[in-house]
């Protein structure tokens, strides 16, 4: 197969003939021999009715349980894990393409017939089919554990953020301190990985996270108080109601700057990417992981930046607030290309941090400066503007 | 095109006055001085020719003479920064017999000639005696042959060339 | 290896020369936390015997043999050889053949300063810096290649002048080149040395005052960035380098910071020096004519040149056969070996590809 698009050629051509011929000669089979074991007679029914009449087969799904509003959907299909990683892998095409542009050349080219937008799916594809090496001497069950862990965390952060007033997958009045406690979990797993991996540079590396990422935490909560005192809830769609007249990012300036340093720092993006920094450490405490486990890990990293950048968007720049020539969850994914566009020229821009420089910028400037903005948000509060 | 040779002649002056006929004079041209010493007073002219203001040793090397049965070890000097001083090269050699291959060293003069000297000992199986490091430096470390400058060495290479081509 | 000492305080490990932050070069380091306490150079893992396999070979045998050590800025290394052997001959290149040698020389500083650049940016973590410097590059190498046929180690310098004349057209190429690539340097200096990341990591950083700068043997840009204003075009000006002017670029700080500034600053100077040297070549033949193999006079000759890194030197002793005796090679990364554990020594393990590749240590060259 010489090329990719022969290859999804092939697929199709499969499927198609797969479609064709099923139903004449493979349902027929089915609805006389299911009897026979116990299935009853109407469910095969309304399931052959069903393939023939698509009105039917919403029917149908529903009464399974498996419907576009039940839970199931919502936490497999929208807004949960299947268009969480298909935002993911598009994202991670326009960080390399925005790049490329900026670097004077042109990125990835050639998978796909415009602009290589196929490219992150034939790269899923190369992933899944290498070979998942484990270091000889490394700690097999938390070594493959961690991928799985990783990618539990970036979905339990997603499940909290709602993307427009219908559309969520869990709601809660203490939403914002539930998604603070879950990417709590982030440093036990990165020291996890760098431990398991039994490789002296994983385990500087995870070190080095640790410290980064428990050293930002704290100005990255700090800088959200002000915005709950503002809204006067921790519920996510009550902080988005808050916002209808004004966004809160005018009041909150500091704090939304505050927020925007520590998520970046959060996300081990560059300037922040000590923990992976490869000139020094080959790759950090991911070095060990390859094939499927390294793109879990990378899956979970991009899902980490679409929570992120729903969480900004929401709690300072309106969320889905805007005219209603669009629905709700379009304004709020404009607002969050913006974001996203932003953290990734900053990528482009800018080099590597020392890790001395950056726990003295996260203890003792922005913790004074998430400090300041409380106070500012406590007298916006009392005069009664927001 | 003929240049003056002022400056230089007068710090070949400075220099045979002081040491006399300990220090024999090799060439002057323009840019370019050599003089000859004795290893045993190398350590003296070495540190006058220095607070004349030659700073920096630019290269330090030693060269075998099998037909003289000696090593000559040369120290070229620059001065970077005193002005009517910079575009002269100044040639400090000294000879020595091949059977005694020792000199002192001129580290304590010269900090920049620590390398140098450190590869010529590699390179020639001379030794400079006070330096704290004789020992490897740019070769492998399983080398088991004669320092490789010396003109006894042939390059394997070269030994086939008598029965091919 | 790994050695930690006696009380458990410090670790000795290595670093390179399989490892992305050190080129072929190997530093035995020496760590007490995140401070580096001790620093033992390493270099001889591309050693190749340079200087005894110019024993065995003739005067023209040996010139592109000489300029492997530095592919890129392989007139740098070469210039002094050809000048040394013409002086050893008693002849004088021609003038046109000394213009075009100052073209080539200086367009090999700029290929040269533009990898150090790009190399930089992987060692601090930013991609754009290396990206764009390489990409500038290839319109330098083109037009050197224009020139010299090959994209590096041309072998274009000969004892007695240059090998082949300029190619028709050069002119207007070289000027286009250069005007595209100054307006391209302003765009440099916004998003790398004006960058406040960038000053973070390198200023302050690896100071090197200026008595140790001339204590320890350190030349060329290196140099310059420490205040002292010494460039060998101006203090023993060769091959008409005394016709064309310009500044030379110091700085007295003597950090990472000033180090990178005099080498971009270099870049400016480059240009103009070609601009200049392209104004006032005159006609003429480019190459003496020698006949039969090229036998020196007996004696000993040295010469020294600016090169890209620094100040490079040649010693040829002669014994009239076409061989010559023997050849020493005493190249810039070699003596910033003296510089570098006074530098590190002290300083965070994380400034190490800071200190180490601002100095412009090439491992290749320094093991010739």
């Amino acid at each position: 197969m010489d090329t990719f698009e022969e290859f999804l050629k092939r697929v199709i051509t499969i499927a198609f003939w797969l479609l064709l011929l099923g139903p004449v000669i493979v349902l027929p089979i089915i609805l006389l021999v299911l009897p026979q074991f116990g299935v009853p007679v109407e469910v095969a029914n309304r399931f052959l009715i069903a393939l023939i009449n698509p009105l039917e087969m919403l029917q149908f799904i529903d009464s399974l349980g498996i419907g576009p509003s039940s839970l199931f959907f919502k936490i497999a299909a929208f807004p949960g894990f299947t268009f969480a990683a298909l935002f993911a892998t598009l994202m991670i095409l326009y960080e390399r393409k925005l790049l490329a542009k900026m670097q004077n050349r042109v990125g990835p080219l050639y998978a796909g017939r415009f602009e290589g937008i196929l490219q992150p799916i034939a790269e899923l594809f190369k992933l899944i089919f290498k070979e998942l090496l484990t270091p000889e001497k490394a700690d097999k069950p938390f070594f493959w554990a961690v991928p799985f862990l990783a990618i539990a965390v970036g979905g339990a952060f997603l499940a909290l953020i709602p993307l427009s007033p219908e559309i969520y997958i869990a709601k809660s009045e203490i939403g914002l301190v539930i998604i603070f406690a879950i990417l709590s979990f982030t440093p036990l797993i990165v020291l996890t990985a760098g431990w398991a991996s039994a490789n002296k540079f994983s385990f500087i590396g995870g070190l080095r996270a640790l410290h980064q990422l428990v050293s930002y935490e704290i100005p990255l909560i700090l800088s959200t108080i002000g915005v709950v005192m503002l809204s006067g809830s921790l519920d996510l769609m009550k902080i988005v109601q808050a916002q209808a007249s004004m966004w809160f990012i005018l009041p909150q300036f500091i704090g939304a700057c505050v927020f925007f340093v520590t998520m970046i720092a959060e996300l081990e993006r560059i300037p922040f990417d000590l923990p992976e920094a490869d000139s020094e450490l080959v790759a950090g405490w991911y070095t060990e992981y390859s094939g499927m486990h390294f793109g879990a890990l990378q899956l979970a990293n991009y899902i980490k930046l679409y929570g992120f950048s729903a969480l900004f968007t929401i709690l300072f720049l309106g969320g889905w607030n805007g005219p209603a020539t669009l629905p709700p969850v379009a304004w709020l994914f404009i607002k969050m290309f913006v974001v996203i566009s932003f953290i990734l020229v900053l990528r482009g821009t800018n080099t590597r941090i020392r890790i001395d420089q950056l726990i003295k910028l996260g203890w003792v400037y922005l913790v004074p400066l998430a400090f300041a903005n409380l106070f500012i948000a406590l007298a916006v509060a009392s005069l009664g503007i927001a | 095109m003929s240049q003056s040779i002022e400056k230089e002649e007068l710090l070949l002056s400075s220099i045979k006055d002081k040491f006399g006929d300990k220090v024999s004079e090799l060439y002057v041209n323009p840019k370019r001085i050599k003089i000859l010493v004795d290893r045993e007073n190398i350590l003296n002219v070495a540190t006058f020719v220095r607070d004349l203001g030659f700073n920096q040793v630019i290269s330090a090397g030693g060269t075998d003479f099998p037909k003289e049965d000696s090593f000559v070890v040369d120290y070229h000097l620059i001065s970077v920064d005193h002005e009517d001083l910079k575009r002269i090269i100044f040639n400090l050699s000294t000879k020595f017999p091949k059977n005694e291959p020792k000199t002192p060293t001129l580290m304590e003069v010269w900090p920049s000639a620590e390398y140098h000297e450190q590869e010529t000992f590699e390179m020639l199986g001379i030794i400079f005696e006070g330096h704290p490091r004789m020992e490897r430096l740019l070769l492998p470390e399983d080398w088991n042959d004669i320092p490789p400058l010396r003109k006894e060495f042939k390059l394997p290479s070269r030994l086939v060339e008598h029965g091919s081509s | 290896m790994e050695v930690v000492d006696q009380e458990g305080r410090t670790l000795t490990f290595s670093i390179g020369p399989q490892h992305p932050g050190s080129g072929h070069f190997r530093l035995i380091v020496k760590v007490d936390g995140d401070f580096i306490v001790d620093v033992k150079p390493d270099p001889g893992y591309v050693h190749r015997g340079a200087e005894k396999m110019c024993e065995e070979r003739t005067y023209i045998q040996n010139i592109p043999h000489l300029e492997r050590p530095v592919i890129f800025d392989s007139s740098g290394i070469l210039f002094p050889y050809v000048l040394a052997v013409e002086e050893l001959l008693g002849v004088q290149a021609p003038p046109r053949a000394q213009y075009i040698r100052i073209i080539m020389a200086e367009l090999n500083r700029i290929i040269s300063h533009l990898y150090w650049l790009a190399i930089y940016g992987i060692f601090l973590g930013h991609s754009t810096m290396f990206m764009w410097p390489m990409g500038d590059r290839e319109l330098f190498i083109d037009l050197a290649e224009a020139i010299g046929g090959t994209r590096v180690t041309f072998s274009y310098f000969v004892p007695g002048g240059v090998r082949n004349d300029l190619p028709p057209e050069f002119k207007e190429r070289a000027l286009k080149t250069c005007a595209y690539f100054e307006k391209r340097l302003k765009e440099y200096d916004r998003i790398f040395f004006s960058n406040p990341m960038f000053l973070k990591r390198t200023q302050d950083i690896g100071v090197l005052k200026r008595e140790d700068a001339i204590r320890l043997g350190v030349t060329g840009p290196n140099l310059r960035a420490s205040g002292i204003s010494s460039d060998t075009r101006k203090d023993e000006p060769y091959s008409s380098y005394q016709t064309i002017k310009w500044d030379i670029p110091v700085r007295k700080e003597g950090d990472c910071y000033a180090r990178a500034m005099v080498r971009f600053q270099e870049l400016f100077d480059s240009m103009s020096i070609i601009r200049q040297a392209l104004d006032l070549i005159p006609e003429g033949s480019v190459k003496i004519a020698m006949r039969g193999q090229i036998k020196g006079k007996v004696g000993e000759s040295f010469a020294r040149t600016e090169a890209a890194r620094g100040t490079m030197f040649y010693h040829i002793i002669s014994d009239g056969a076409t061989h010559p005796y023997r050849v020493k090679i005493s190249v810039p990364s070699f003596r910033s070996l003296c510089a570098m554990p006074f530098l590190l020594k002290g300083n965070h393990l994380a400034d190490m590809p800071a200190i180490y590749w601002g100095l412009d240590y090439w491992p290749v060259e320094a093991d010739k």
